[in-house]
């Protein structure tokens, strides 16, 4: 399965992810639009979806699926824009933002990991297994 | 796949309706929808602001409809009486968990008097949305119709439908694949019905349908409370079935979209992180107390003689999430509940009556089914349980009166007040489900005794009494109805606050109103008569708002903030009340605060009394309860709580138990609990600005601006 | 003797909150308990020790069924 693998130990906190993903799925430069976060600090936490898939069963509308490549998306026609995944997310990196009626999230695209300048995040294709050790 | 192209072609249309949709603004669509059977009339009406400010919404709306139009001699089967239906202003928003519901009002089978129900599915907020805060029916038609409203296309239309099945599982299975377009597009549609019992008894309620994607099947929740399904069927309604497509998380069109994510994610958050220590309600639901309340005496068994039994361990709710009940599953019965109470057991096979052998998806059971079902009826089956709370809800009957009064029959079968040639064969001993089952079926079928106890405890008591000679007396006290309607499933006996709970409200002793037994009897928190009657004014009133709003009260309080250990008055729940008050103001951009949300219920629960008294009732007399609800009537009673009960008369009354005869202690008990009773009748009318008859007074009226001329009219005869 | 709730209750050397939580039967999952107006976080119920005289309270949070 595709997804975002993250080495907080190699993290700058310098934003660049945050920027990239803003721009590129809301067309602002805003980190409260991105699918991806830092929370800078004396060591660096970088906080997105590793595609569990836990929103999968909460959504009351089935509104959430994985794709062939086991990436987690969000089908904003169908969303009711309930936010429950937002609250029950295990990792808090379901994305919400008021300007929106619905959540959004990482889809391991991989603009940011494209743009990171230390590689501390890059997109894998892992089985499960192995992602289970992440 | 069933084909109900054949009963899609029996159907006659009788009137067509069409409408542009009015869009929401700020929760309200200022339309009401009303349709008259009789006449095949269908119209619009405009919601005025004077009523939104005074009414708000839901059973407030519901209410002041009903009003202007039923006169104070209406009967349950008039034509002119109506069932309303009607969400709030917070129906139909989805990030607030249990935001989805509909109130239906009506003139009661059961009471005589304004009976409001509380019910999820997803009628409510779709009749929003398809431009309609209200929904008014009235008349009566000849021959079975369905109600078909369109909210995407504007379309209303009134057609005969002679095919269709009356139980309320089958007829919603087939309206939803009837109307909807394909699989996809059965989430869209609700239907709300009744079932075949109905069309006998006075106990009968409506299903609200939703679809559960997950499990491809149409599940109902239940408008239960005083007859409503009786109302319905009366008026030859089959279905009201509504289809509206489009639903999104912004259709009440709120002023501050903003304030409503932040409070309903949050409360999604503290579920997630503390239900599973709390009460489970994502695991279980309300069966989660059955358990505690067998641990705290307060469940009802054998008709409330007593409040636990060994066997409850058989009834417990780990029974039933092990054995029955399909986990995993976001059980809402609204978008956006993540406190998903809706439980369901999957693949359940009937063993009895006309469904016997199919599997069906049975939703439950819920608290009131074990216990009432269960536990008052000497029941301890799971499975008995299920097929009763099954049956309940196809043939359309109220499982709360129910469950109550045959745990009354079967007290009095037990005791030789009646027998076997009276029940028509039927051995009504405590524990004999399957009994209780044909109970059901002989409603359905409209034969039998269970035609008759399907009329409810009070029809019972009067029938026993003057055709089978019963003492009057002593049927009045283990009866456990007021008003005309059935207590439900708490044992109040210990809890003077609670017997207030139940017998100081407006449509009978339901604990919607107020539940106060933990306060009261374990916590201590309320010791004098002013400390029970302000508990009696708050948790009433407070609790009426959620009929206002479309809300239903669960994620009120069986979900607590961590905030709450430090909190002033933590039965309160004071963080959960703010989430409210932000919803409130986050919808409507009013600016409302804890006062004026219990000024808002205030209104309409005032107006709801006044209603009661236009009627001829809703004095003080009716207010008085049963004595098995307020203390030992029997011997076996008294000696099951014997220390306990000693210990009172010592430490309350000064009166020696010692050498005294359970009888002598029995009446002395009594004089005692009766007073009790009265004192804090007066408290509590006092705190709620009624004379000591339980009239508003016009001060109390004009000081919370309901001093309408009608209610002045009404009052000032008693005054 | 200790209060429970305002009312008398019997103690006994060494009694702790979860001791006094069996012998009331006070199962209920959500509930505040406090001694002498402080409040016990739930972890410390096997830990903390009543004392003769003390005041406790056991707040069961349920107002509605």
């Amino acid at each position: 399965m595709k997804l975002l693998v993250k080495k907080d130990e190699l993290c700058i906190g310098c934003g660049v992810c945050e920027e990239v993903c803003s721009k590129a799925y809301f067309k602002e430069n805003n980190r409260e639009k991105s699918c991806i976060k830092v929370e800078a600090g004396e060591s660096n936490t970088i906080n997105v979806c590793n595609q569990c898939g836990v929103c999968i069963d909460i959504c009351p509308i089935i509104a959430i699926k994985r794709d062939p490549k086991g990436v987690v998306r969000i089908n904003k026609k169908e969303c009711v824009g309930c936010f429950m995944c937002v609250g029950f997310c295990p990792e808090s990196a379901m994305g919400q933002h008021d300007d929106y009626i619905e959540p959004f999230k990482c889809i391991a695209c991989g603009l940011c990991a494209k743009e990171c300048p230390t590689g501390a995040i890059t997109v894998e294709d892992l089985d499960f297994e192995t992602k289970e050790k992440f | 796949m069933m084909d109900v192209t054949v009963l899609k072609e029996a159907h006659k249309l009788l009137a067509e309706y069409k409408y542009e949709p009015a869009k929401l603004d700020r929760g309200y669509t200022n339309k009401s929808l009303y349709i008259n059977i009789g006449d095949n009339r269908i119209e619009e009406k405009q919601i005025s602001e004077d009523v939104k400010e005074k009414f708000i919404g839901g059973k407030g709306v519901g209410l002041r409809y009903l009003w202007d139009a039923t006169k104070p001699e209406t009967k349950w089967n008039d034509p002119e009486n109506e069932i309303v239906i009607a969400g709030g202003p917070l129906c139909g928003i989805t990030q607030y968990p249990g935001a989805g519901k509909s109130l239906v009002v009506t003139i009661s089978p059961m009471t005589d008097l304004p009976i409001d129900s509380n019910v999820g599915g997803y009628f409510g907020p779709y009749l929003k949305f398809s431009g309609f805060d209200a929904l008014e029916l009235q008349g009566k038609a000849e021959k079975d119709v369905i109600i078909f409203i369109d909210g995407n296309e504007g379309i209303i239309r009134i057609e005969e439908a002679p095919l269709e099945a009356i139980d309320g599982h089958v007829v919603s299975e087939q309206l939803t694949e009837m109307y909807a377009n394909s699989e996809e597009d059965k989430k869209n549609i609700s239907v709300i019905s009744a079932g075949s019992a109905a069309d006998h008894v006075n106990i009968g309620l409506l299903n609200f349908s939703f679809y559960d994607m997950r499990r491809q099947v149409a599940r109902l929740k239940q408008a239960g409370r005083g007859g409503i399904g009786r109302v319905f069927r009366d008026k030859k309604i089959k279905a009201v079935v509504i289809k509206f497509k489009g639903t999104k998380g912004n259709l009440n069109n709120p002023v501050d979209q903003a304030i409503i994510n932040k409070t309903g994610i949050k409360l999604h958050k503290q579920i997630h992180d503390l239900d599973d220590q709390q009460c489970r309600m994502r695991q279980i639901g309300t069966a989660n107390i059955i358990e505690v309340m067998d641990e705290y005496d307060l469940l009802p068994v054998h008709n409330y003689q007593y409040g636990c039994h060994p066997d409850t361990k058989n009834i417990a709710s780990n029974v039933f999430i092990e054995k029955f009940i399909t986990q995993g599953m976001p059980d809402g019965c609204w978008f956006g509940c993540s406190l998903s109470c809706a439980k369901a057991a999957d693949h359940f096979e009937i063993q009895t009556g006309p469904y016997k052998g199919h599997k069906v998806t049975i939703d439950g059971p819920e608290y009131e089914n074990a216990a009432g079902l269960g536990s008052n009826c000497g029941i301890f089956d799971p499975a008995i349980i299920l097929e009763g709370n099954f049956y309940c809800d196809t043939y359309g009957v109220d499982t709360i009166s129910f469950g109550t009064i045959v745990a009354f029959a079967m007290e009095c079968y037990e005791r030789g007040i009646i027998d076997k040639e009276i029940t028509g064969g039927l051995e009504l001993n405590f524990g004999n489900g399957l009994a209780q089952l044909e109970l059901l079926h002989q409603m359905s079928r409209g034969e039998g005794f269970g035609v008759l106890v399907g009329m409810g405890v009070k029809k019972l008591k009067e029938v026993f009494v003057e055709k089978y000679g019963a003492d009057p007396d002593f049927l009045n006290d283990i009866g456990m109805e007021q008003k005309g309607l059935e207590v439900s499933e708490y044992l109040p006996k210990e809890s003077l606050a609670q017997q207030g709970g139940y017998g100081l409200t407006n449509k009978g002793p339901q604990h919607d109103e107020a539940w106060l037994i933990f306060m009261d009897m374990v916590n201590n928190q309320i010791p004098t008569f002013e400390d029970k009657a302000e508990a009696l004014h708050y948790f009433p009133m407070f609790r009426t708002w959620f009929g206002l709003m479309g809300m239903c009260k669960l994620p009120w309080n069986d979900t607590i903030p961590l905030s709450n250990a430090t909190a002033d008055e933590p039965a309160k729940i004071p963080e959960h009340v703010q989430n409210y008050i932000n919803l409130y103001n986050g919808v409507t951009g009013a600016n409302i605060d804890k006062y004026e949300l219990i000024r808002q219920s205030e209104r309409v629960y005032n107006f709801q009394r006044v209603f009661n008294i236009r009627r001829g009732k809703g004095l003080r007399k009716q207010d008085a309860m049963p004595y098995r609800s307020m203390g030992p009537v029997t011997k076996e009673e008294y000696e099951s709580r014997q220390e306990r009960y000693d210990k009172q008369l010592i430490e309350l009354l000064g009166y020696n138990p010692e050498g005294k005869t359970t009888e002598e202690k029995i009446k002395v008990m009594r004089e005692y609990r009766l007073d009790q009773y009265e004192q804090l009748t007066d408290a509590v009318y006092k705190r709620r600005g009624w004379t000591p008859n339980g009239v508003p007074t016009v001060e109390h009226l004009k000081s919370i601006g309901m001093d309408l001329p009608e209610l002045i009219e009404v009052v000032e005869k008693h005054l | 003797m200790i209060k429970v709730n305002n009312r008398d209750s019997e103690w006994e050397e060494g009694l702790t909150i979860t001791r006094l939580l069996e012998q009331k039967k006070y199962t209920f999952p959500k509930i505040i308990v406090s001694i002498n107006e402080e409040i016990i976080p739930a972890d410390q119920y096997d830990t903390t020790i009543i004392n003769d005289g003390d005041d406790v309270k056991v707040i069961h949070l349920l107002a509605g069924g």
